[in-house]
């Protein structure tokens, strides 16, 4: 390869803001790790205070009482696997990390869903850094949390959040701008105001999309979340990371078991979720 | 089995299992992994045949012909970015994986989605497969593929063949069933053969949505592609991983910045194909 006659490194003039930001905005980080470290104790610990039958027993019931029996019997089979597997620990702490993550995502890209079905030029602004975000590969994500919150759980939760709002904030504008003119127009002839066509119209009617978005936005953190093991994120990817790093193949694949209990766990659940507003729209 | 070994039990199983596997099947995985191998190696070379600039050119002659002349200076800026920040040769390890993969998994995913579009019942039988695999984080699938083949640029590729599989198959099959009645009644009644049926009638109808596929599989690809960098794949992938373990900050931006610039070229590119594909039959 010949080498090319311009030569440069965008990296290098950037690393030094990077530092300057590390020494000078510490307190910012901090403040940023601390809380998210935080919230993800108190899940944890709420996950972890129980022994894991009653886990277990709490979620079927839960979820049976809830979505149905079917996805309990699973829900219920796929915890039994991360217990017996010996990954109980590490399998909550994904959980906790993917609900913090979930969270946080959701608390950002609602609201701003709700602007962009609202402000057509934001609409028009947001969309193309979307597409941008959600074409590039997630590793890229990793980079800049990693330099600025080191590693560990922070940088993943940071990723993640940043991975998960896409689909969600485009579901929920879809979701709004769904929702038939009529029924809006029900709600300013009967002299509603803004506030409540928004919580009693829009919202319930909007549903099913944004349990779509929902869906999707909890699959791709438990993707980032897996992905975040190699930064020290702890949890079901850091087990499979040592698995391939170090080629021990048992302990890999019975994470990587694992991984699939839980993301079919959140996917069927989050599903039965759906299906249930569906029927409940249907009949209502 | 004790319920309390079973962590240990299902490890030497394992072990075992993989040891019994490559002691019996090492000629076969040994043929796949040089095969891989050498298929991405001959793609590399050919990349890297051509001094960077000559490249660069080429992909933005192509970005020209397919989404026109802005497009095609942006491409040309970003790959001569790509090499004056010294990641010439990663960029072109990434491409190659990426095409290699890609093609691989079309070669299996579009015969099999126009049989499943034919066949309904046979869809309904992969349907919950494709399910499964696009529900599962794409990092674990580098897990059988490094045990039965081992560090390397192998099972980077074969991770990414499976993750680059499911919008192929789907998205053909959806096409191929989407053909609208009334045409195959009129192949009918003129007469034509299966074959004619096929070519003439509902691939042209399906096309749209087979390269909305093929688009799709390779975004999947390039994402999965990158993440291969931990069991050394080879190009921008495991630059970056190498940067990230290092704490080599500067590295990582440049590989970061790279692989962007290359999502986009080719997601714009793969986009404007499509495109141009449907315009051309509607």
């Amino acid at each position: 390869m010949s080498d090319p006659i311009i030569q440069f490194s965008p990296g290098k003039y950037i690393a030094p803001f990077v530092d300057w930001f590390n020494t000078n905005l510490h307190v910012v980080s901090k403040a940023i790790s601390v809380a998210v470290e935080v919230s993800l104790h108190a899940i944890e610990g709420a996950l972890l205070a129980l022994p894991p039958l009653a886990v277990i027993a709490i979620v079927a019931i839960a979820v049976a009482l809830i979505v149905r029996v079917r996805v309990a019997v699973l829900a219920a089979v796929m915890l039994g696997y991360c217990l017996i597997s010996g990954l109980w620990i590490a399998s909550m702490q994904t959980i906790a990390l993917v609900s913090v993550a979930v969270l946080i995502s959701v608390s950002i890209a609602f609201p701003l869903g709700i602007l962009a079905s609202r402000v057509k030029r934001f609409d028009a602004a947001v969309r193309p850094v979307l597409d941008v975000m959600q074409t590039v590969p997630p590793w890229v994500y990793l980079i800049p949390a990693v330099m600025i919150f080191s590693l560990g759980r922070v940088p993943a939760i940071i990723a993640t959040v940043v991975y998960g709002i896409p689909p969600m904030l485009r579901l929920t504008t879809l979701a709004l701008n769904q929702v038939p003119k009529e029924m809006i127009e029900l709600g300013n002839a009967m002299g509603a105001t803004k506030r409540s066509i928004l919580f009693k119209i829009e919202i319930p009617l909007a549903t099913p999309t944004l349990m779509v978005g929902l869906n999707q936005c909890i699959l791709l953190s438990l993707a980032m979340v897996v992905l975040a093991g190699l930064v020290g994120a702890g949890g079901l990817g850091a087990e499979v990371t040592r698995g391939l790093t170090r080629m021990e193949m048992g302990l890999g694949l019975r994470a990587g078991l694992a991984i699939v209990a839980v993301a079919l766990l959140l996917d069927r659940v989050s599903r039965g979720l759906l299906n249930r507003n569906r029927r409940l729209a249907g009949t209502g | 089995m004790n319920i309390e070994n079973f962590p240990d039990s299902f490890d030497s199983t394992v072990d075992s299992g993989l040891a019994w596997l490559s002691d019996n099947g090492a000629g076969l995985f040994d043929t796949v992994n040089d095969a891989l191998k050498g298929i991405y190696e001959g793609l590399l070379w050919l990349f890297n045949l051509p001094p960077y600039y000559v490249v660069a050119v080429l992909i933005a002659l192509l970005g020209w012909r397919l989404a026109g002349p802005r497009f095609a200076i942006a491409t040309l800026i970003g790959m001569l970015f790509c090499a004056f920040i010294g990641l010439w040769s990663e960029t072109m390890g990434t491409l190659a994986l990426v095409v290699v993969a890609t093609l691989m998994a079309l070669l299996v995913a579009i015969p099999l989605g126009v049989i499943a579009g034919l066949l309904p019942a046979m869809d309904r039988m992969i349907e919950p497969t494709l399910d499964l695999i696009q529900t599962m984080p794409p990092y674990i699938y580098l897990l059988p593929a490094i045990a039965l083949l081992g560090y390397g640029t192998g099972t980077a590729l074969i991770a990414t063949f499976i993750v680059a599989l499911p919008p192929a198959f789907r998205l053909t099959s959806l096409g191929i069933r989407m053909t609208p009645n009334e045409f195959i009644e009129l192949g009918n009644a003129s007469g034509v053969t299966g074959w004619q049926m096929f070519v003439k009638i509902r691939l042209p109808f399906a096309m749209p949505s087979i390269m909305a596929g093929i688009n799709q599989s390779l975004m999947m690809a390039f994402g999965m592609v990158v993440i291969a960098g931990i069991v050394g794949s080879g190009g921008l992938g495991e630059t970056i991983y190498g940067a990230i373990r290092t704490l080599d900050i500067a590295k990582s931006i440049n590989a970061a910045i790279a692989i962007v610039i290359l999502t986009m070229v080719l997601d714009r590119l793969a986009q404007s194909a499509a495109a141009a594909q449907g315009g051309k039959r509607s």
